[in-house]
């Protein structure tokens, strides 16, 4: 009898384990923003890092006196074994904003944070407020998982957060200028502001349009069958958001219908580009589209396929569009024609453009080179002129 | 391997139990349907577990005379076995034909856990993960993401006031319990005594770790273990066994 209690501890130990795969920790994939020949950046492990590129490719020791810093941020451990007062990494998948010289991040750990560079180049303790820095909420408080981007728009910071509210922050002191309930779950998505409206998109399925005054809602109010995946995107007086059912849709501000609606293989889960009216929409089935942005319809004559998910949001250089597909590809689309080329690994042909890793954070550009971090913790510059990548820029 | 294992079984059951969400009420569509499609694998593997139970059920009768060979051959370990195997053969049961059909039912469930978990999406990356299992239908679209409230407990998260913790492990003792026969030799009683306390702890153990919706399964999985071995065995089996049971299971005690 003792044998069969053993099979079923195996048993019910595989399942936990095979369960706990399913459930990995969350890693973050915070993009990367470029400003003043500076990136930014929310690094895996935690910590908010400003890397001067010129520097990563001299060989300098990090940080350089470029300019470069980097900052730890923890959490208390939330982990039902821990004790004492043990901390971790924070989670970060927002990709920060520049605001003058401040950095502003959401963290998935329920946290916003602005960082001034020059509190964290000469190290002084967190937040340094004759410098600019603040943290929303204070002390031990949190909100909700901030999963999308703040967006910063005159005197405020807006920013979406899991437990379905968007909060409205004063940039210089992070006060909580308003808060609007939208009684959503899991508001992942980065708002857009445009005309004294914030807009945002939600998983059950609306995008709402909110007063950047004080955050009530405004009457109009767009309702789809199923929730958004993607934060929306403005493009003029329309905003382009992708659906759970592989849509992507457009929807002319004020209007109850769609403008038109594109269907996809899979979500497009990525902020489409758009360009001399063609919307360029990266989609998780693993292809590109460009799409006449009144119509909706097909531009090339087939969608440029990089076979393998691209969760990243695409970059345009010159007239070419750069993408990174998940699997680590890296393809440089003529935006004209849909034909695209791959960037080698200067390891091998066979070898993916960046390889051992995955890519799911939005890649940036400065000065024709696209920087795209990888879930590795590194950082790959590609000069996509050239056509070729660079040396790898770790982040550890 | 993996991939025959999503499209064959994972994909399946991931998304019938999105579908099944999505016809619920809304308040409770994530945690009813764990309940229902539980229910529904318990039901589609019900011939496998009655044989089992039938299986183990001969062996609980068996016991008696199997603890008398142990008195009679304890010291002589390789004699016992031949003895044994000789009782069993006689009466036509097969001692570890109670586990095949429970082997048979692992991919089932392994999947059932899986689905589950997906299905949860509690982080972005996870979300990200089950876009890529779901089939191209309105239905299951518009289950995404699943409202992971239900009674008391965010299934997304661990439950953090043992009430569930404190469930699953007592359900867990009890349902092992009415099967964990009681042995004449104290060593193997004494395994047998760890391992039914040591399940239930680690799996309560579990259950404040891992996202609620997980537990949800174990309990519900565990109730209707505990029902069915009920009425197929026809009563508690050995969490009240009979009076004769009971003298036979204490009588090897005496000896030391």
């Amino acid at each position: 009898m003792s044998k069969r209690v053993l099979v079923c501890l195996v048993f019910f130990c595989v399942l936990a384990l095979s369960a706990a795969g399913c459930s990995a920790p969350p890693q973050g994939y915070s993009g990367v923003v470029s400003s003043d020949d500076m990136l930014y950046l929310g690094a895996t492990d935690g910590k908010v890092r400003a890397v001067d590129p010129t520097a990563r490719g001299e060989g300098l020791p990090f940080p350089s006196s470029e300019g470069e810093w980097s900052f730890a941020i923890t959490m208390p451990s939330k982990s039902f074994l821990s004790c004492g007062s043990s901390t971790t990494p924070a989670t970060i998948y927002s990709t920060p904003v520049v605001v003058d010289e401040r950095v502003c991040v959401g963290l998935y750990d329920g946290k916003v944070m602005m960082l001034a560079s020059s509190a964290r180049i000469d190290d002084l303790n967190f937040p340094h407020r004759k410098s600019g820095e603040w943290v929303y909420p204070e002390g031990d408080d949190v909100i909700g998982a901030v999963v999308g981007s703040p967006a910063v728009v005159g005197k405020m910071v807006y920013v979406c957060s899991s437990d379905g509210v968007v909060y409205a922050l004063d940039v210089d002191s992070g006060d909580e200028e308003w808060r609007s309930e939208l009684s959503v779950e899991k508001l992942w998505t980065s708002p857009v502001v445009s005309e004294g409206a914030l807009y945002v998109s939600t998983f059950d399925g609306h995008i709402y349009a909110l007063s950047i005054d004080d955050g009530r809602l405004l009457p109009w109010s767009f309702e789809a069958e199923v929730g958004f995946a993607s934060s929306p995107l403005l493009y003029g007086d329309t905003i382009l958001a992708g659906s759970f059912d592989n849509g992507l849709y457009a929807v002319r501000i004020g209007d109850d219908e769609p403008l038109w609606k594109f269907e996809g293989g899979n979500w497009f889960w990525a902020l489409p580009v758009v360009r001399d009216d063609v919307v360029y929409a990266a989609c998780l089935d693993g292809k590109v589209y460009a799409l006449d942005a009144g119509s909706g319809r097909a531009k090339w004559d087939e969608p440029f396929d990089a076979g393998s998910p691209i969760v990243a949001s695409p970059v345009t250089v010159d007239d070419s569009l750069v993408i990174a597909a998940e699997s680590g590809d890296v393809y440089v689309i003529d935006m004209q024609t849909g034909v695209g080329t791959r960037i080698e690994n200067p390891e091998g042909d066979e070898k993916p453009s960046i390889d051992g890793t995955t890519i799911l954070a939005s890649l940036c550009t400065q000065d024709g080179i696209v920087y795209i971090r990888a879930q590795n913790n590194s950082l790959y510059p590609v000069d996509v002129a050239g056509g070729e990548r660079k040396a790898r820029i770790s982040l550890d | 391997m993996v991939n025959l294992w999503n499209l064959v079984i994972l994909r399946p059951m991931l998304n019938g139990l999105l579908a099944l969400a999505s016809i619920l009420p809304e308040e409770v569509e994530f945690g009813l349907a764990i309940i229902i499609l539980t229910l529904v694998v318990r039901v589609a593997s019900t011939p496998l577990v009655m044989r089992q139970l039938k299986s183990t059920k001969a062996m609980q009768e068996m016991q008696p005379k199997v603890q008398e060979l142990q008195k009679k051959y304890g010291k002589n370990k390789q004699k016992l076995q031949q003895e044994m195997m000789k009782v069993y053969k006689e009466a036509g049961v097969n001692p570890i034909g109670c586990m095949w059909p429970m082997l048979v039912q692992f991919p089932i469930w392994i999947a059932l856990y899986q689905s589950i978990m997906r299905a949860l999406a509690t982080t972005p990356e996870n979300l990200l993960g089950l876009a890529q299992h779901l089939y191209s239908s309105e239905r299951i679209a518009q289950a995404i993401p699943v409202n992971s409230h239900f009674l008391w407990l965010d299934l997304g998260q661990p439950d953090r006031t043992l009430i569930l913790a404190i469930l699953v492990g007592g359900t867990m003792w009890v349902q092992q319990k009415m099967t964990t026969a009681p042995s004449a030799d104290p060593r193997q009683q004494s395994t047998s005594s760890t391992m039914l306390l040591m399940m239930p702890l680690m799996f309560g153990m579990f259950t404040m770790m891992f996202p609620s919706g997980l537990p949800l399964f174990w309990l519900v999985s565990n109730l209707i273990g505990i029902a069915t071995q009920y009425f197929v065995t026809g009563g508690w089996g050995y969490l009240k066994p009979p009076a004769v049971s009971s003298s036979a299971r204490t009588a090897p005690r005496k000896r030391h």
